[in-house]
């Protein structure tokens, strides 16, 4: 049986793009979109699991899948298909990282545009299909909002279409049914993205403020003077003594940085919202040096340096501040401290990074990072004081709706074939 | 019709059950009023004295969520269909009962109920008529963005059911680009809430999954919709600008520099022309103007701000282009200015390159173009320098600000004039396609060839964004019969739609599919339509939600009327 899928899989790609991974686990690479759609066939045929594997930024779900599977990797999809100068779009298959296309758009002088540059070594068939935090630009919105349309296989073999439009109203919009479906619905093979070009000029400020609160106020102060950001965050004492050195402020402070882009009016403009907003909020110059530091170093090929925050909550911007305090006082409550960041501020909220750290090792903003069991106590306080508090925390799902996407995952793939691990339990 | 499924005795008396019996109708008049919405192709048969090919079974009157809740369980426990219902201005005909059923009228659910101004959300019952959703923001200092010519007769949750788009969609986005979650009665009766921070969650967006679903996967009952600040300040501005092509050009440059007007009209050569046709030169009189805006929030004084709301269009005002069109062979008794019109109109191909031809050589007009810039103060008036400099640049002509005031007094007009066309045995309709900028001279060139072979044609282009644009052709048509003006009007369906599609454009940019293009959904979507059944199937099992539209095929569809088309009556000209 297994003998048989695998010689069907080695005569439809070839067998250099087949790879054993183990007794029941092949790992494929098509080099084309109807080779995804007939390695779709033929596991069908076989009534072994297809797994999509992008970038490999995380492990495939493979909880409860009791059956042969085929890994689909996008790595030889990595092709720009189409660009469209005059529209700004592009149209690239699935398994090109946004690194690669930058390195295409960059010459000419168009780019993907402000998302953070961490998420750009992700391949863009992966952004599409799984949401994790902090795809999102203040510029452009949501990464899945720079999607007119794609390219995708169904569980039955058929490969979907959805054509790029700028907006219709011819029914639901389809593509979005694939966004964010981990591959459950169908594998996406090629995306239609809105790319831009490269700003005129760019701005620099940052901030000293008399608090985290005084901080998100003046944020959304400047963004209701419609001040468009291509990236602001706000750190708190500790986050910002971390970073920037135990002078940058006082105690109970926070450190605000932020980065303008636009045509160089517009951007000058939307820099002094931001410093009117802030001084409004009894706020005050800081060396802009700081700004530099942040931008550079998120915009440095880079690894993040040091350990990523103990964990990611987003919530709306009436309760940014709440939660923000909710989550202090309970690690604190715990015996623990915490150093936060906030971030990706539009109008639907933003994003706290949360680094738990032990205050008996030093200072908080030195500290070492929690650890073990010790962390995971501290988590747990944490996650409860920020749902309490109307936080979000990334990566659940909306449970009330889930028999209508077990529904919809039934009507698509009967036979339960796509990413079967993923979007349950 | 088929008759009903269910006994009309026992029907009523189910119905009655749940919502009592004074919002229960099953009077002919009611029945004959929701039978229809404003698709011209409706008000063909109407005119010939026709009486509706479908009508509902009967007209209910829901006050809340879990009443429409209870309806759907009932209704589908019958097997009787549910038609959502809001201002009936749709122009696809997205509410005719082509299988029977219940359609629910939802403008007794009108409630705003809350606005909160630290999260820029509020949140409304979808019955609420769009014109006071905007008053009611407007009077807090908020607004929804959402100005489509039909303000004054259609409602939120029809808005979001069709993805409405309004006229400042450059700016605020259409509708589904400002909605956080809503709240739908699915086609089992079930009630859920798709709100949640669903950048945080994983899985497919169902707040996109039921936006434009037409009442074919539930019924909107409410939501939650972003707000922007009232704006502080608007700038309107008219340009000339050489030709089409010219003029789009202007816009893609100034979209694509990051600048965002609010308001982005360009006209082309016919709809120019007809607009300086106007008496007086093609100037409104400000009296007129402050007369329009007596209602609406004053500007402040000095600052050069116009007012949130205009007013509706006075009845004895000039009513736009096509009435100006009609006019020109008006004159005399109402038969010869009939005889008139219909020679005129008879003759589609040579008037439309005589008068493309005059209004580009003889009167040099060129194309008009508005923009309108909207917002916070200061930001607003950098971006409003920034983007008349780039018209500029990019050879536009400017006019100042007399054509944008005078197109934004008489911006409701056109929804409210289509009648003295019909009357005088014409008809009149638009067709809002859209494509990428790539392709929009050809979308443009290749749908205009096409209704031109029928109809008289002009256009202009608004919601402009990045990466494309919208065009709405406008055509008038006649033939001497129903059933002529029938054949005519499908032909120019058919023929303009295939064009768009053949282009690459899209075949509704903002009116949505309902009867008239539910033909044309499997060429703009193919395979992929297997989604849309995908999604019929989980959220209404037992297809008794609005069935017949979108190009869903209703699988026990009894043969709707003489034509047999799966898109129901005339089916708007099955290719």
């Amino acid at each position: 049986m297994t003998a048989a899928l695998r010689a069907d899989l080695e005569q439809a790609l070839g067998a250099e793009h087949v790879a054993a991974e183990d007794a029941r686990e092949w790992r494929v690479s098509p080099g084309a979109a109807a080779e995804v759609a007939e390695v779709v066939r033929i596991a069908g045929r076989h009534g072994a699991a297809i797994i999509p594997v992008g970038s490999a930024s995380r492990a495939p779900r493979l909880r409860g899948v009791d059956r042969s599977r085929v890994m689909v990797s996008t790595r030889r999809l990595d092709q720009v298909i189409h660009l469209d100068e005059t529209s700004l779009l592009c149209h690239v298959q699935a398994g090109l990282t946004g690194l690669g296309l930058e390195k295409v758009l960059t010459p000419r002088g168009l780019s993907i545009g402000d998302y953070p540059p961490s998420l750009l070594g992700s391949t863009l068939g992966g952004l599409v299909a799984v949401r994790t935090p902090g795809k999102s630009s203040a510029r452009h919105g949501f990464f899945e909002d720079a999607v007119l349309g794609l390219s995708a296989v169904l569980a039955d073999g058929r490969t979907v279409h959805t054509r790029a439009a700028p907006r219709r109203a011819t029914g639901p919009d389809l593509a979005r049914a694939l966004c964010g479906s981990e591959g459950t619905l169908g594998l996406i093979t090629s995306v239609v993205l809105r790319i831009h070009r490269r700003p005129e000029a760019r701005f620099l400020a940052a901030f000293v403020l008399p608090g985290v609160d005084a901080a998100v106020a003046a944020t959304y102060l400047a963004l209701r003077e419609e001040a468009a950001t291509a990236g602001l965050r706000v750190l708190d004492a500790a986050e910002a003594a971390h970073w920037y050195g135990a002078a940058v402020c006082g105690d109970g402070e926070a450190v605000v940085v932020a980065a303008t882009a636009g045509p160089t009016d517009l951007a000058a403009c939307d820099r002094d919202l931001i410093t009117s907003a802030v001084r409004a909020e009894g706020g005050r110059d800081a060396d802009l040096a700081l700004a530099e530091t942040w931008w550079k170093r998120r915009h440095s090929a880079e690894p993040w340096p040091g350990p990523p925050p103990s964990f990611q909550l987003t919530a709306t911007p009436a309760r940014l501040c709440g939660a923000y305090h909710a989550v202090r006082g309970a690690v604190t409550a715990a015996g623990a401290a915490a150093r936060v960041h906030l971030s990706r501020f539009d109008a639907t909220g933003a994003v706290l990074f949360v680094t738990f750290v032990d205050p008996e090792a030093g200072p908080v903003a030195t500290a070492p990072v929690l650890t073990g069991a010790r962390e995971a106590a501290v988590r747990d306080a944490a996650l409860t004081a920020a749902r309490a508090a109307g936080g979000y925390l990334f990566g659940g799902r909306a449970r009330e709706l889930d028999p209508y996407l077990q529904a919809l995952r039934a009507a698509l793939d009967p036979d339960g074939l796509m990413n079967p691990g993923a979007l349950v339990g | 019709m088929a008759p009903p499924a269910v006994d009309p005795d026992r029907l009523r008396k189910e119905l009655e059950a749940i919502v009592g019996p004074r919002r229960v109708s099953m009077r002919p008049v009611d029945l004959d009023t929701y039978a229809r919405d404003m698709w011209p192709r409706l008000l063909l048969a109407r005119r010939a004295g026709a009486p509706p090919a479908h009508l509902p079974y009967a007209v209910v009157w829901p006050e809340s969520a879990r009443e429409v809740a209870s309806l759907v369980k009932r209704a589908r426990a019958l097997g009787v269909p549910i038609i959502p219902y809001g201002g009936g201005s749709g122009v696809c005909g997205g509410v005719v009962p082509v299988h029977g059923g219940v359609t629910l009228d939802l403008k007794r659910m009108q409630a705003l109920r809350s606005v909160r101004g630290d999260e820029l959300i509020a949140d409304v019952e979808a019955g609420l008529s769009g014109e006071r959703f905007e008053r009611d923001l407007a009077r807090r200092g908020f607004t929804f963005g959402n100005f489509p010519s039909s303000i004054y007769c259609s409602t939120v949750g029809g808005w979001l059911a069709t993805r409405a788009a309004g006229q400042l969609s450059t700016k605020y986005g259409k509708v589904e680009d400002r909605v956080a979650g809503l709240t739908v009665v699915t086609g089992t009766g079930e009630l859920i809430d798709t709100d949640g921070p669903s950048r945080a969650l994983g899985g497919p967006s169902w707040t996109q999954l039921v936006l434009g679903s037409e009442g074919t996967l539930g019924v909107i009952t409410s939501a939650r919709l972003r707000l922007a600040p009232a704006p502080q300040l608007r700038v309107f501005r008219g340009f000339e600008v050489g030709s089409v092509a010219a003029g789009t050009e202007a816009i893609r440059r100034v979209l694509q520099r990051g600048l965002r007007p609010a308001v982005v009209r360009l006209y082309d050569e016919l709809d120019t022309f007809l607009n300086s046709l106007k008496p007086g030169g093609g100037h409104g009189d400000g009296r007129d103007d402050r007369r329009q805006h007596a209602f609406a929030p004053a500007p402040l004084p000095g600052e050069g701000a116009l007012p949130v709301l205009p007013g509706p269009p006075a009845s004895d005002r000039d009513d736009g282009p096509l009435r100006r069109l009609l006019a020109l062979g008006r004159r005399g008794s109402r038969g010869l200015r009939q005889d008139a019109m219909g020679a005129l109109l008879s003759r589609p191909r040579a008037v439309n390159g005589l008068v493309g031809a005059v209004a580009e050589k003889l009167a040099r007009k060129g194309c008009r173009l508005i923009i309108g810039l909207e917002g916070a103060r200061i930001r607003t008036e950098i971006e409003a320098a920034l983007t008349f400099a780039e018209l500029e640049r990019a050879g536009c002509k400017d006019l100042g600000e007399e054509p944008g005031k005078q197109w934004l007094a008489h911006r409701y007009a056109v929804s409210y004039k289509m009648s003295p066309a019909f009357r005088d045995g014409a008809f009149v309709d638009t067709m809002e396609v859209a494509s990428s900028w790539e392709q929009l001279m050809d979308l443009y060139h290749s749908v205009r060839a096409a209704i031109g072979r029928h109809a008289v044609v002009m256009a202009h282009f608004s919601h402009a964004y990045p990466e494309g644009c919208s065009i709405y052709f406008t055509f008038a048509g006649h033939a001497d019969d129903r059933a002529g003006s029938e054949r005519l009007y499908d032909a120019i369906w058919r023929d303009g739609l295939e064009a768009a599609t053949r282009v690459g454009g899209t075949i509704s940019h903002h009116h949505g599919v309902g009867l008239l293009k539910g033909p044309y959904m499997f060429g703009e979507h193919r395979e992929a339509m297997s989604l849309l059944h995908g999604l019929k199937r989980t959220l209404d099992p037992d297809d008794i939600m609005n069935p017949g539209k979108l190009g869903l095929v209703h699988p026990h569809a009894p043969e709707v009327d003489g034509s047999g088309g799966a898109g129901g009556p005339g089916g708007g000209g099955r290719p």
